[in-house]
């Protein structure tokens, strides 16, 4: 039998198929869009090719409870935190930046959350912002990375508001300021808006689908806090702790 | 079989609703008939002096809160806004002056067309200066008096002289309150009236401290609408008998161990405001999460038990002064301390109230300084009294979620 754990969030939806030694075997992040019933059927789906599904299926995220297939929820912080603590049983604080929020949890040295934080009322410093910038800029945010490498030197980005800081950006292509310098300010923006969560005082562990596809700003919180990890696939670590609440590190019931 | 409600519902709440209805009649009577005189008054303003002098008294602030809980705030404020008053001032006062130019109120259901019209305005800045903008607005529209008393803040310990300061004050107003009422001031009957608002906020503070049992008989839920008549009846002897048959229900709930919750494993304390426009539903979600919050800063306020009919003018102003949100950040946390111990609290809410910094307790460190002392956890929301734009419910839902998770993983 094989597990399936899925983060239903507000930009994508993460999907990880676990087998019964909590070996992930697969996973697929499809955009979530206005129907979480249906893009969770499709990873179900996806998985369910070759595999058989245990249900019910573990749930985080904004959608959780919007499934049509049996399934128990769960905070996506608790999965997450869970999943960190799986890779690194140690005392952590994990920033996981997603498409709507930024997350800080801190963990203790036996896995239990002992604070944790969301990002205030703006998008400021999440994905959404991103976006909105990439597309005010004309520019794939895939391509944002790239940008940033080629930067000399970054600009400052200092607005609290998504729209504000639009309005600043455009304020600096004006004076002339070059792409390359204006997207590695946005990235150090995104930054700041972290370094406001908590102080930090243990390993930082960087998650989330933001990081994961612009490592340029797990280098920047590298800078900063140089005892800072990132593992591989961070964006389905919450999916995957969702399926290890459930069934304990060594894989038992 | 029907699942068993996670609420039980306090069989007070048909009472309330009379005598709240009521004391909206009275207000109704006085303007129709013009026999008595109507003060509107700040929510912890001089309401045994206005009751004694026989004015009917109105509190802007339970109105705001009344447009709050229906969720209609969001059609006002932006009519305020309009009209010069920003998003970022109280939503109590933008919510509220907002229905007024709509010509709109929650009244109606009541059965008055229109908030009752004042002959007088009488504030007290303890709760906050923005009253007196808000009351300003009135006074000018109905051109009638507003006067006031002057609170300092920020206080460690209430000296003799901040005493004298404010029951100066106190008797200053009473040449005006003659003049408007048209009635004397007959000392007999503010002793009368301080008498009856020290004996009701006895009964409040036994209704409150019923929830150190466990389980908790009441919740902030239910308090949040049982403060009506503490809050708006002080000084009379409707609050009394109010609080009298609402006390023996809960002792008969203490005695059967029956709870506010249908299952309390977690015991909450919420600081800050309520979210009026979701209190219904946040008080199913903790249910559902097992959880009671027990106890609050906000419906503690109104426990004025240092009033004394033998020194009518210097109690009063010892007891409006001595609130909690009149005090110094110490002096805060050492009585947030206390409450988190006797009600053997397991964690503690902040509500981050957008529009209103001064029932806002998380913004100077105060949270963290009582966590290093306390240990107890907390969690902050951002949200708001009225405004629900300031809030995100599914951000505040998973907050909520989590953090009794949190508490349950450390238990």
């Amino acid at each position: 039998m094989y597990y399936v754990g899925l983060d239903l969030g507000s930009s994508y939806t993460k999907g990880v198929l676990v087998d019964q030694d909590n070996t992930v075997c697969d996973r697929l992040a499809l955009k979530t869009g206005y129907d979480f019933k249906s893009v969770s059927q499709q990873i179900i789906d996806h998985f369910s090719r070759g595999h058989a599904i245990e249900y019910p299926i573990y749930t985080c995220g904004y959608g959780r409870e919007q499934v049509d297939i049996p399934f128990t929820a769960m905070s996506e912080i608790i999965a997450l935190a869970r999943a960190v603590y799986d890779y690194y049983p140690q005392k952590t604080e994990v920033i996981d930046i997603g498409g709507q929020d930024t997350k800080y949890i801190r963990i203790s040295d036996t896995g239990i959350v002992e604070k944790f934080k969301l990002n205030r009322k703006c998008a400021a410093g999440t994905g959404a912002f991103l976006e909105e910038i990439a597309f005010r800029l004309n520019v794939p945010p895939e391509k944002f990375n790239e940008f940033a490498l080629q930067s000399t030197q970054a600009t400052e980005i200092n607005s609290f508001c998504t729209v504000f800081a639009v309005s600043e950006i455009i304020g600096l292509i004006k004076e002339g300021a070059p792409l390359p310098d204006i997207v590695l300010g946005i990235y150090r923006s995104i930054i700041k808006r972290c370094e406001e969560m908590a102080p930090l005082q243990n390993t930082l562990v960087v998650t989330g689908g933001i990081p994961e596809y612009h490592p340029m700003i797990v280098s920047l919180f590298k800078k900063l806090w140089p005892a800072t990890e990132n593992p591989a696939h961070s964006q389905f670590l919450a999916a995957y702790g969702c399926v290890l609440l459930h069934r304990g590190s060594t894989g038992e019931d | 079989m029907p699942d068993k409600p996670l609420i039980r519902k306090l069989k007070a709440a048909e009472t309330l609703r009379q005598v709240m209805g009521d004391y909206y009649q009275r207000l109704k009577n006085a303007q129709d008939s013009g026999e008595q005189r109507v003060a509107w008054c700040s929510s912890v303003g001089p309401a045994e002096l206005l009751y004694a002098m026989d004015f009917e008294v109105y509190f802007p602030e339970n109105h705001a809160a009344m447009i709050g809980a229906s969720k209609k705030a969001n059609q006002y404020i932006p009519v305020s806004v309009a009209n010069g008053y920003s998003p970022d001032i109280c939503s109590y006062l933008t919510s509220d002056i907002g229905a007024f130019l709509k010509g709109e109120t929650p009244l109606k259901k009541m059965g008055l067309d229109s908030v009752p019209r004042p002959d007088i305005l009488v504030y007290n800045t303890n709760q906050c200066r923005e009253v007196v903008d808000w009351f300003k607005f009135y006074a000018d529209h109905f051109k009638v008096p507003i006067v006031g008393i002057n609170t300092p803040l920020n206080l460690g310990e209430v000296s003799p002289g901040t005493v004298k300061y404010i029951s100066d004050q106190y008797r200053q107003l009473v040449p005006v309150l003659e003049t408007v009422s048209g009635r004397k001031f007959v000392p007999e009957r503010f002793k009368a009236a301080v008498g009856l608002s020290r004996d009701a906020c006895e009964l409040w503070k036994e209704v409150l401290e019923t929830a150190v049992h466990r389980p908790a008989p009441i919740n902030f839920f239910d308090a949040s609408i049982h403060m009506g008549p503490i809050v708006v009846m002080r000084g009379t002897s409707y609050a009394l008998e109010y609080y009298q048959l609402l006390l023996s229900e809960l002792k008969e709930r203490l005695k059967d161990g029956v709870g506010a919750v249908a299952k309390e494993q977690f015991r909450i304390y919420w600081e800050g405001m309520p979210l009026w426009y979701n209190l219904s539903l946040l008080a199913k979600l903790f249910a559902r999460l097992d959880a009671c919050v027990v106890a609050s800063t906000y419906c503690n306020s109104w426990i004025f038990d240092d009033l004394d009919p033998d020194h009518p003018f210097e109690s009063s102003a010892l007891a409006y002064t001595k609130l909690f949100i009149v005090r110094s950040d110490s002096v805060k946390q050492q009585l947030l301390a206390e409450h988190l111990d006797r009600f053997s609290i397991d964690g503690i809410i902040y509500h981050d109230a957008k529009t209103c910094p001064r029932n806002t307790n998380n913004q100077h460190g105060l949270q963290v300084r009582l966590h290093d002392l306390t240990g107890v956890p907390y969690l902050e929301i951002s949200g708001d009294l009225n405004d629900s734009r300031c809030f995100s419910r599914e951000q505040g839902i998973i907050a909520i979620e989590t953090f009794l998770q949190q508490i349950a993983m450390d238990k």
